[in-house]
């Protein structure tokens, strides 16, 4: 009783003429968390739904929470083993931190894994939440509309895909990027045609290669280099990446890189939760694992002696880099991606196909999921644009009527 | 457009008539040569010299030129004008002529130069055709010098080379932005000056293609 | 006015005037510039070799310097003796290793560096007495991460010891593999050895990730994986028997053979 009340009484502030009537849209999001909006349909052919945008998007939200906490978890333990082979901690806050909470640098101890995890993804989030939400709620009162919620979803897995040692300073200028370039100046949440999390990713991507491309890998631990799995698989080849790591670690996700895509099986859990609701396109995901197993099948067909990664099989593509992510959480993003069923295939397989060519042929980037999903977001009104014609060109001939009169 | 006067002709293609914020002409060259100040700074000078004088030299002829081959003969007389400012930079500037490659070339493709000479030029006197012809390289200029001041400032952290912002590399603290030494940065930049442009001058935002349709009223519904 | 405009008089003689009028601008820029543009590209060239050799200042006379301290010389790749055979002056060695006549085609296993081709001679620049020179500069090229890669090297007269690198044509990406023309990087190729011992015709130089130790190693270019490759490669290819490593040879031996003396001089002494 005491929320709405509260809500209630501040309301009439809100509203056009009150004193705060320009922040709106801030109230608006704030009521909506706790109650279902006012405005709701009342005819009677509407379609009725438990779900809307808002439980979609929590509904992403918990379902990135496998991989997130065993992101956290397993940078903790990356930082914590190179430490334990000689290398220093770092230095600052975190340490202290971590020495508060956890009392060591312990790799046996999954807690105090977890504690130094934390440390570094925790900040990352809550600098993506507050940078990005600052640019959301910017534009969202400047143009007068409520502040969506697709941001929640958005922040998170911009978090997840950025490595645990990346600066906060870049973490902030990514997502104002990502935000602000990627999709408020086409119109916000429903209108931009690439992924705004990519988007961000991206940027930092070519504006700071140096700590992002993964070439010296991300392990919080002073002096510690290395390679991520890709790095290792394009330089020395698949037995080198095998006798660093076996598939099981892969899969399990015992591996530096990215804090939430190295566990492909976290990555599954979420995915399964995906699917059951239906919240994520099956069809995409199928359509990533086809193209990726063709494409590869069909590298590891052609061989190459100077390029180990023609060898790589694909049941390696799946569970190495980013890609099971990628294919989970960003090509599914409805926003972006194709809307019609057989174009959601199709853009899938062209994501899976990408993927690995970008991988496999491209001297410079050792990961592709990332350029393939934007790549794709790109072609997605294209196929659709297919579709929709052929299906008025097979309408036209049944009916013999042009769909608009039908309608 | 305004009324053709001197001053016109000279002012409004710098922000009311941009050829490349408005007209959105002449994108590829801003790409390619905007990494550093100084280039953009050469490279605009040699635009405004071709615009300039094949302007006026098309205007001089324009009551000669068959209308049947008068794009190729604006073109002859551009190229002819870009090779010997092309010649003219590698004796002269070479450095300069080196990071400019083949741009300085391909000012013969860029469309403001050809744009000027077909839509102002041929209706117009030799002095104003000249004084147009500045005009519009100052208009390109400006994107160029603009984006070419961000470019260098965030992506190599100097200002016509001299340094303002000491990179990592050489011992300071700045940690440059290698996205902006990527022509695409380009793009993004000339992007938001258009924006900003818009933002500031709302007569040159253009009108919907085509507008969203209302909701349905739900009278079939009942 | 028009319709005379248009005729096919008026239209050919407006056609014919302009393409000469044109062509006489154009041709008399070209003609009346070529000596200073040749001059300007002499002198770019040189001052590369100047700097690749820590002569090269601000400022300076380029041309005066060039001629009072640099010998080129044409060197015979296959045998390593100096040719009378070409004009160091004007040879071209770039142009010669696409003719049959003057190269070779170089297979996969030899062709570290991405050549495909490889000339028979090259120019060498000596600095100081050609006979013993201080420096010796090389010409090396080979395939950086997006495409050809072509500098100088600089050995000091032990043919061994490094003094410098700078590459004057190279398509790398800015501030990753760029920053092989990074003063602070090239500054740390001063010293550096080419062999790890006197006998060896394999060349170690390398570039290392992560901290270079020993005098054979030098830092990667940071985020730069393959264009750090491709520096070590067209090293390795150009220092070795297949590139200049015959030519090297003349100055190791003179040098390991002094030593070789040295060392028996100071036995003999300790046992007298």
């Amino acid at each position: 009783m005491g929320i709405r009340q509260t809500l209630d009484n501040l309301e009439p502030h809100f509203h056009k003429g009150g004193k705060y009537e320009k922040f709106y849209p801030l109230y608006e999001a704030v009521d909506t968390i706790f109650y279902s909006p006012p405005d709701v349909a009342k005819t009677t052919a509407h379609v009725r739904d438990g779900i809307d945008l808002k439980r979609i998007m929590i509904t992403v939200w918990l379902c990135t929470f496998p991989a997130m906490f065993f992101g956290m978890w397993n940078a903790g333990w990356q930082a914590n083993m190179a430490i334990a082979d000689g290398f220093a901690s770092m230095d600052g806050w975190r340490e202290a931190i971590t020495m508060l909470l956890a009392g060591g640098h312990d790799a046996d101890s999954v807690w105090a894994n977890f504690v130094l995890g934390a440390t570094y993804f925790l900040p990352i989030y809550l600098v993506t939440f507050v940078v990005g939400g600052f640019w959301e709620v910017l534009f969202a009162v400047k143009r007068g509309h409520e502040v969506n919620e697709g941001f929640f979803v958005t922040s998170v897995l911009y978090a997840l895909i950025l490595p645990a040692t990346i600066p906060l300073w870049q973490v902030a200028l990514g997502i104002t990027f990502g935000v602000v370039i990627g999709k408020e100046i086409f119109g916000g949440t429903g209108k931009n045609f690439l992924n705004p999390a990519l988007t961000g990713r991206a940027f930092l991507y070519f504006a700071y290669p140096a700590q992002i491309s993964g070439d010296a890998v991300w392990v919080a631990a002073d002096g510690f280099t290395g390679a991520t799995a890709l790095s290792v698989a394009y330089q020395d080849g698949m037995a080198a990446l095998s006798s660093q790591w076996n598939w099981w670690d892969a899969f399990l996700g015992f591996m530096p890189g990215s804090v939430g895509e190295t566990s492909t099986l976290a990555i599954f859990i979420g995915a399964a939760v995906l699917l059951w609701t239906k919240i994520a396109s099956w069809r995409i995901m199928l359509g990533c694992l086809i193209g990726l197993v063709a494409m590869s099948a069909l590298l590891n067909l052609a061989g190459s002696e100077t390029n180990p990664m023609f060898a790589m099989p694909w049941y390696w593509h799946l569970v190495v880099g980013g890609f099971a992510f990628g294919m989970v959480f960003m090509a599914t993003d409805p926003v972006s991606a194709s809307m019609t069923n057989p174009g959601r295939l199709i853009f899938g397989i062209l994501i899976g196909v990408m993927t690995v060519l970008i991988r496999v042929v491209n001297p410079a980037f050792p990961e592709g999921i990332m350029l393939a999903i934007l790549f794709a977001n790109l072609f997605a009104p294209l196929i659709d644009h297919f579709f929709v014609q052929a299906n008025i060109k097979r309408r036209m001939q049944r009916t013999g009527v042009p769909a608009e009169e039908t309608a | 457009m305004s009324a053709v006067t001197p001053k016109g002709v000279l002012t409004t293609p710098i922000f009311k008539n941009n050829p490349i914020a408005l007209q959105i002409l002449g994108i590829c060259s801003a790409l390619a040569v905007t990494t550093s100040m100084s280039v953009s700074l050469v490279m605009t000078l040699a635009v405004i010299f071709v615009t300039a004088f094949s302007s006026m030299f098309v205007s001089l002829i324009r009551h000669h030129i068959p209308s049947s081959i008068r794009i190729i003969v604006q073109m002859t007389i551009i190229a002819s004008l870009v090779i010997v400012v092309d010649q003219i930079l590698k004796a002269f500037a070479y450095e300069m002529s080196k990071q400019l490659s083949v741009f300085v070339g391909l000012i013969i493709t860029n469309c403001i130069v050809m744009g000027r000479a077909e839509g102002f030029a041929m209706t117009n006197t030799p002095g104003l055709s000249f004084l147009d012809g500045v005009g519009n390289g100052l208009g390109y200029g400006f994107i160029l010098m603009t984006v070419g001041f961000v470019r260098e400032l965030l992506g190599s952290g100097s200002v016509f080379g001299f340094t303002v912002l000491q990179p990592v590399q050489d011992g300071g603290w700045y940690v440059p932005n290698g996205l902006l030494l990527l022509p695409p940065s380009a793009f993004f930049i000339i992007g938001l000056i258009i924006w900003a442009l818009r933002e500031m001058q709302p007569e040159q935002v253009e009108e919907n293609e085509f507008k969203m349709k209302e909701n349905t009223q739900p009278k079939e519904a009942v | 006015m028009a319709q005379s405009n248009n005729s096919i008089k008026k239209i050919l003689t407006v056609a014919f005037a302009l393409c000469i009028v044109c062509s006489v601008i154009v041709s008399t820029a070209a003609v009346a510039l070529r000596p200073l543009q040749q001059i300007n590209q002499e002198l770019d060239r040189k001052s590369n070799i100047l700097s690749v050799a820590n002569l090269y200042e601000e400022g300076m006379d380029v041309e005066e310097r060039y001629q009072e301290a640099i010998t080129p010389r044409v060197v015979d790749l296959r045998t390593g003796e100096y040719s009378e055979q070409h004009d160091p002056a004007t040879y071209n060695a770039f142009e010669a290793a696409s003719d049959p006549a003057s190269g070779r085609t170089l297979s996969g296993d030899q062709d570290i560096a991405g050549l495909s081709r490889q000339e028979h001679f090259s120019t060498v620049y000596l600095v100081g007495n050609p006979d013993d020179p201080e420096q010796i500069i090389l010409p090396i090229r080979g395939q950086g991460l997006w495409g050809l890669m072509r500098g100088y090297i600089s050995l000091e007269g032990d043919g061994n010891t490094f003094v410098g690198i700078t590459y004057y044509e190279h398509s790398e990406t800015p501030g990753l593999g760029a920053e092989v023309n990074n003063p602070r990087w090239q500054a740390q190729w001063d010293g550096k050895q080419v062999f790890a011992d006197a006998e060896s015709l394999d060349p170690a130089i390398s570039l290392v990730k992560g901290g270079a130790s020993g005098e054979t190693e030098v830092d990667a270019l940071s985020g730069a994986t393959l264009t750090s490759r491709g520096v070590t490669n067209m090293l390795q290819f150009w220092l070795s028997p297949e590139g200049f490593g015959e030519y090297l040879a003349r100055f190791r031996s003179e040098v390991s053979a002094e030593e070789v003396q040295d060392t028996t001089v100071e036995l003999e002494s300790e046992g007298a």
